[in-house]
């Protein structure tokens, strides 16, 4: 009995513990693995929305502006205090903290250029749109539409290389046609202002605003991520060298990423997303009600004066492939947008509302896939990983990390 | 239930009845009750996913005939997933000789997908499911 027990646990010690080599790899998983490097990421795609999304001047212009506090109703929230370019341009919390808390996980914005939606549930349908977004949330800058456009007129240096890039701004000064603050999004105040104001006006500071939005857009633009040890792993093999860029533990993870734990269904591509919404029963935060997602997002996105259609919009043809042939459904019930993996080790917490503090706790959800709160959880059946295996695929997701790949001068507040 | 939803329904419950045409037998293929081939190019070649783009499809009658006045509708999905497209594509333009414009086609997940054609023609309407690997 005794001998039996011994056995049984050094069984277990050297399943937990003993050296493992990775297996050789197959044709179909070489294929698969070939397709994350980051060698396969096409060129930028054109944002036709974005008249000036890859003119050198305003993404000079959006980098002054991305970390600028003036941009905020107290004075001291600019885009950087949610991304930090020094955390992968996030925040390290569960939700972001602007001027109050936030409703979801700050993502970061790194490779975003690439994605047809933007936030978890893909309310905005281009990055210039979305940086639009936190200027007037009360929790994040809690700044109005009317307030930035003066900032832009009335501020010399932002002024002049506003209107190099725009055409004049207008006279923002006649109190009688332009009150001091005014939007239609926010307190009833706000909105009362807003209305007052005639159609031409209205229409006059939303061009302003968006065009601020798409010199920010223009400055994102720059932030892509940089190859990692996995990409290096990924050349070492194309071209039959030894493999040292990755450790056996971490080969294993990445044996595991493409096969076992499927994590390729929706972690596809050189960016590790496909940018598409799911529901995996990623439990609520706590004290929240379950949240919406997508479902909600693409009402808000339809919605959007700010859209790829709407009349701020720089595309001519107002083409928007993606909007035009956007998926509804009840699926989308509770569905999120898959994050990309890159730079995850340094993004934690995890999920819409940062509900997992640690990789381990995000591995863990599925392998056990829970029943949703709200909607289906697509993860149908448990991965079913061992506790080693759940390591191995952590080590392996956190090899994905590598410092941005931008000109330093972008990384870091202008001088 | 919503009308559009019975659709579906109907739809999935009418391809799921179908097993797939052979993949990759052949370039074309025949209508459940064969009345029309369909085929197709893409104009993303090689397919590759998360990638929006268009497709031409070309249908003919039984004997090889090029039809100008089909409606063409589709749905895709990963049976292996239990999920469709990540797109709704729809039939934008008849540009004659038997082809139609088909926009919005994206895949968001490599593996097997079947897509399942109705080529509407008057009051003959057929179905086809096309089997289709992406990797």
């Amino acid at each position: 009995m005794i001998a039996f027990v011994a056995t049984l646990l050094m069984g277990i010690a050297w399943w937990e513990f003993g050296p493992r080599t990775p297996d050789s790899w197959t044709e179909a998983e070489l294929i698969e693995i070939r397709s994350l490097s980051l060698r396969r990421l096409p060129e930028l795609p054109a944002d036709p929305s974005n008249g000036v999304a890859d003119d050198p001047r305003a993404a000079s212009l959006g980098h002054k502006l991305f970390f600028d506090t003036r941009l905020s109703a107290n004075g001291a929230v600019s885009c950087a205090t949610c991304h930090k370019p020094e955390q992968r341009f996030t925040d390290g919390l569960a939700k972001g903290r602007g001027i109050a808390l936030s409703q979801r996980n700050t993502r970061s914005i790194v490779g975003t250029a690439y994605s047809p939606w933007q936030y978890w549930d893909g309310r905005k349908d281009s990055q210039w749109s979305q940086a639009l977004s936190p200027l007037e949330d009360p929790a994040e800058h809690g700044s109005n539409r009317l307030e930035l456009a003066r900032l832009l007129a009335t501020d010399v240096s932002l002024k002049t290389e506003y209107e190099a890039i725009f055409g004049p701004l207008p006279n923002f000064t006649d109190t009688t046609r332009f009150p001091d603050r005014a939007s239609p999004i926010g307190s009833e105040e706000l909105g009362t202002a807003w209305e007052s104001m005639i159609d031409s006006d209205r229409g006059v500071v939303n061009t302003a605003f968006a065009n601020l939005g798409k010199a920010i857009a223009a400055y994102e633009r720059m932030l892509q991520p940089g190859p990692t040890r996995f990409d290096n792993y990924v050349a070492e093999i194309e071209q039959g060298l030894d493999s040292s860029s990755l450790s056996d533990e971490e080969i294993i993870g990445l044996q595991l990423f493409v096969s076992d734990a499927r994590c390729t269904e929706c972690h596809n591509g050189p960016l590790f997303t496909n940018n598409e919404f799911h529901n995996t029963g990623v439990l609520s935060f706590p004290g929240d009600h379950p949240d919406r997602g997508r479902i909600d997002g693409l009402k808000q996105l339809l919605a959007d004066p700010f859209n790829c259609k709407g009349e701020y919009s720089n595309d001519p043809l107002h083409q928007c492939d993606e909007l035009t042939y956007v998926r509804t459904g009840i699926e989308l019930i509770g569905a999120t947008r898959t994050p990309s993996l890159r730079n995850l080790g340094g993004t934690a917490p995890y999920s819409h509302k940062g509900q997992h503090a640690t990789l381990a706790e995000v591995i863990d959800l599925y392998n056990r896939a829970p029943l949703a709160m709200i909607g289906h959880n697509e993860v149908e059946e448990k991965l079913g990983l061992s506790r080693r295996e759940r390591k191995q695929l952590e080590a392996f997701l956190i090899a994905l990390d590598a410092p941005i790949a931008a000109d330093p001068k972008w990384l870091k507040a202008p001088e | 239930m919503r009308s559009s939803t019975f659709i579906l329904l109907l739809v999935l419950i009418t391809a799921s009845a179908i097993a797939p045409a052979e993949e990759n037998s052949s370039e074309r293929w025949q209508t459940r009750s064969g009345y029309y081939w369909v085929s197709f190019t893409s104009d993303l070649e090689p397919l590759e996913i998360n990638r929006i783009h268009r497709w031409v499809f070309h249908i003919e009658d039984e004997s090889g005939a090029a039809i100008d006045n089909a409606e063409i509708s589709l749905l895709g999905g990963m049976p292996e997933h239990n999920h469709g497209l990540p797109t709704i594509p729809h039939m934008t333009e008849s540009l004659g000789n038997g082809d139609y414009s088909v926009e919005g086609m994206r895949f968001h997940m490599n593996g097997y997908w079947e897509l399942t054609v109705t080529v509407d023609v008057s009051d003959r309407r057929d179905i086809v499911v096309i089997p289709l690997t992406i990797s």
